[in-house]
C-alpha cells in the first residue's frame, strides 16, 4: 500500500518536472564550491552533500535530467532506476525550499 | 575502471547556533550484529520483520540485578513478571537463573505452571482472580497477593471449604511522593486500610499471612520513592510483630525500575537518566536494614523487576519499505514494523539504527510503520541517515511489553528468535499464518456461501 503511494508520488513528480525537464535554480541563490547555499531572499542557508552539489552545478549549466543521468551513471556506481528516484526526490526538496523557479517561469 | 560509490543527493537547512537536543549532533552508528550474529543473516533465515532476543543479555542483566541486591541484603529473591514478556523461552531463562514467577491472571498462572514452576513459588497478583483461579492457587500453596476486601472475603470463604490453608499477602498502595499516585491497586497505607486488612487476616485462623507487597509505579526514575515505600512496609511489619507477634516471611517491593529507554519528550536519553540496579538496591536495602525489624527476623526481599530486566535483551529488526516526503518537506521513511508490533513506540523514543553502514548524512526523518493509520509512528523527528528501500534497520531495547502487548492488526505477527550464548538462533515463537487466526473463527452455516 505505501509503496503504491510512493509510486504515485514519483509519477506525480515526473509529470511536474518532465513536462519542462529544465529545472532552474533561482538566479539570486548563491552556491559555493563547498556546497554552502545561501538564499538572500529568506536569509536561510543550506548545505549540499557532494553529490547534491554536483547535480546542482549541472542544473546551473542547463543540463536536463537525461544529460545528468548519463553523467552520473558513467561516473558512479548507481543504476538509472535508483538515480531517477533520488533525482526527483532531490528536485522536489529544492522546490519545497523555494530554491528553484516555480513551474513554467524562468 | 571501477566506478565511485554514489551517495544520494541531499540538501539540508543549516540551523544557526542551536545545537541539537543532546548537545552536538551525533552520528548514528550502524548495528550490524547481535551477539556476534549478522542481522542480515537472521533476516535472511527467519524473515522480516523479526524479533531477536539475546539470552546472554538476559542472563547478564539478571546477574547484575541479583548481585546489586544480594551484596547488600541477606535474603533476596526475584520473581519474573510474566506480563513483561511471557514467551516461554524467556520465562525459562529467568527460571533457570533462579527467578520465581509473578503472574496477574489465570492465563499467566497456568503458563507458569505449564513451564514447570512449583505452585508455591508463584506470586499471584492483580485485581482479577476468578473463584477457580483462587481455588487453584490455594490448592497449589501459591502466594496470593490480595488486592481488595472483596477478594479477602472470598478467600476467607474458600478457606472454610478447602483443606489447604491459603497463603496470602496484601498489596499496599501509598504516597511515595510521585505523581500520579497508584492508588487503584491494593489497600491504602495512609488511610489505615492496609493495617485494617492485616488485622482482619490475623484475626482469621484459616489464613497464613506471608508477606507484604507493593508496586509503586512503572518506569520509576526516583530511588527516593522506593526508600519511602520500603520504610512504610517495614513499619507495617514492625507493627505486626509488636501487636500479633507475627513475623513476615517476605516484603515484595514489586517492579518499576526504569529501563535505559528514553521516554517520549524526555530531555536527556534514558541511558543517562535511569538509576542503576545498585542505586535502587541501596535505597531499598538500607531502609530495611536500618529499620526496627530484628536482624534475625529480616524478611526475604522479593523483587518483580520487569522492564529493566529484559528491555536491553530485545531487538526488532526489519526492512525499509519506502521513502516519501511529507507536505512540509520532511522525510518519511516507512518501515515494515509498526506500532502493532512495537507497542512501546507509544511511550519511548526508541533507538533505531541502520544495520549496514550508510552515509554520515542525516536528515530530519519520521519513521512510520506500514499500517494504514496516522498513529503508526515508530519514531518522530529523528536525525536519521538516508536509508533506501530494502535497507535494514534495527530497533534496540524492545524486550519489555512488546511480545505481550503486540496486536494482530492487518497483518500477522512475525517470528521471534532467541540467540543462545554462542549466538546461534533458536526459533521460540513461530510467525503466525492465516490458519492461526482463522482456526479461532467459526462460520455460521447460513453465511458459508455467497454469490457475487
Ligand atoms: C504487580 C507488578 N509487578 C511487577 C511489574 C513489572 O513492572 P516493571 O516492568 O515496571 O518493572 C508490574 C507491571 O506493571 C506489576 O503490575
Amino acid at each position: 500500500m505505501p509503496e503504491m503511494v510512493f509510486v504515485a508520488l514519483i509519477v506525480g513528480l515526473k509529470q511536474t518536472y518532465c513536462k519542462n525537464t529544465m529545472v532552474k535554480i533561482k538566479k539570486n541563490i548563491a552556491i559555493s564550491d563547498s556546497g554552502f547555499v545561501f538564499d538572500p531572499g529568506s536569509g536561510d542557508s543550506y548545505s549540499l552533500n557532494p553529490s547534491g552539489l554536483e547535480i546542482v552545478q549541472m542544473i546551473k549549466l542547463g543540463k536536463d535530467f537525461s544529460a545528468i543521468l548519463e553523467a552520473v551513471t558513467e561516473k558512479y556506481e548507481v543504476d538509472s532506476g535508483s538515480f531517477e528516484r533520488y533525482y526527483y526526490d532531490f528536485i522536489a526538496t529544492l522546490a519545497q525550499l523555494h530554491l528553484t523557479e516555480p513551474d513554467g517561469k524562468d | 575502471m571501477t566506478k565511485l560509490a554514489f551517495e544520494r543527493p541531499i540538501i539540508q537547512r543549516i540551523n544557526a547556533g542551536l545545537p541539537s537536543k543532546y548537545g552536538m549532533s551525533h552520528r548514528l552508528e550502524p548495528l550490524s550484529h547481535i551477539d556476534g550474529t549478522p542481522i542480515k543473516d537472521l533476516i535472511g533465515e527467519f524473515g522480516s520483520p523479526l524479533f531477536v532476543l539475546s539470552e546472554s543479555t538476559i542472563r547478564k542483566t539478571y546477574k547484575e540485578a541479583h548481585r546489586a541486591f544480594s551484596s547488600r541484603y541477606p535474603n533476596v529473591q526475584f520473581a519474573w513478571s510474566y506480563k513483561t514478556n511471557y514467551l516461554n523461552a524467556v520465562c525459562n531463562v529467568f527460571h533457570q537463573e533462579g527467578a520465581w514467577a509473578e503472574v496477574v491472571s489465570g492465563f499467566e498462572y497456568d503458563k507458569a505452571i505449564a513451564n514447570g514452576v512449583p505452585g508455591e513459588l508463584i506470586l499471584f497478583n492483580g485485581p482479577d482472580k476468578s473463584t477457580e483461579d483462587l481455588q487453584k492457587a490455594i490448592r497449589n500453596n501459591s502466594l496470593i497477593h490480595l488486592d481488595h476486601f472483596d477478594e479477602l472475603y472470598e478467600i476467607i470463604h474458600l478457606s472454610k471449604e478447602m483443606t489447604e490453608r491459603p497463603k496470602v499477602a496484601i498489596r499496599v498502595n501509598m504516597d511515595t511522593g510521585i505523581y500520579p499516585k497508584w492508588d487503584r491497586f491494593g489497600f491504602n497505607y495512609e488511610n489505615g486500610e492496609a493495617w485494617d486488612a492485616l488485622n482482619r487476616i490475623m484475626a482469621n485462623k484459616n489464613l497464613d499471612l506471608m508477606g507484604l507487597h507493593t508496586h509503586i509505579g512503572t518506569y520509576m526514575m526516583s530511588v527516593d520513592a522506593y526508600r519511602i515505600a520500603a520504610g512504610k512496609l517495614a513499619d507495617l511489619a514492625i507493627k505486626l510483630e509488636r501487636k500479633h507477634g507475627h513475623v513476615l516471611k517476605y516484603i515484595d517491593m514489586g517492579g518499576g525500575f526504569a529501563s535505559k529507554n528514553t521516554l517520549r519528550g524526555a530531555y536527556y536519553p534514558g541511558t543517562d537518566t535511569a538509576p542503576s540496579f545498585d542505586d535502587f538496591a541501596e535505597a531499598i536495602t538500607s531502609v530495611l536494614m536500618s529499620s526496627d525489624i530484628k536482624p534475625d527476623h529480616l524478611p526475604m526481599l522479593i523483587l518483580e523487576t520487569g522492564r529493566a530486566m529484559i528491555d536491553d535483551a530485545g531487538y526488532l529488526v526489519g526492512t525499509v519499505i519506502a521513502n516519501k516526503r511529507l507536505a512540509d518537506g520532511r522525510r518519511a521513511t516507512i518501515l515494515d514494523a509498526g506500532v502493532n508490533l512495537l507497542f512501546t513506540a507509544f511511550w519511548y523514543e526508541h533507538d533505531v539504527r541502520p544495520v549496514q553502514p550508510v552515509s554520515d548524512q542525516t536528515e530530519d526523518t519520521t519513521l512510520y510503520g506500514p499500517l494504514c493509520m496516522n498513529i503508526d509512528v515508530i519514531r518522530g523527528n529523528v536525525m536519521f541517515p538516508l536509508l533506501k528501500k530494502g535497507d535494514q534497520y534495527v530497533i534496540k531495547r524492545v524486550g519489555a511489553y512488546n511480545n505481550t502487548q503486540w496486536m494482530q492488526f492487518i497483518t500477522l505477527r512475525p517470528n521471534v528468535v532467541m540467540l543462545d550464548s554462542k549466538g546461534n538462533p533458536h526459533l521460540i515463537r513461530k510467525r503466525e499464518v492465516l490458519e492461526t487466526i482463522n482456526s479461532q473463527e467459526v462460520m455460521p452455516e447460513h453465511l458459508k456461501q455467497f454469490k457475487l
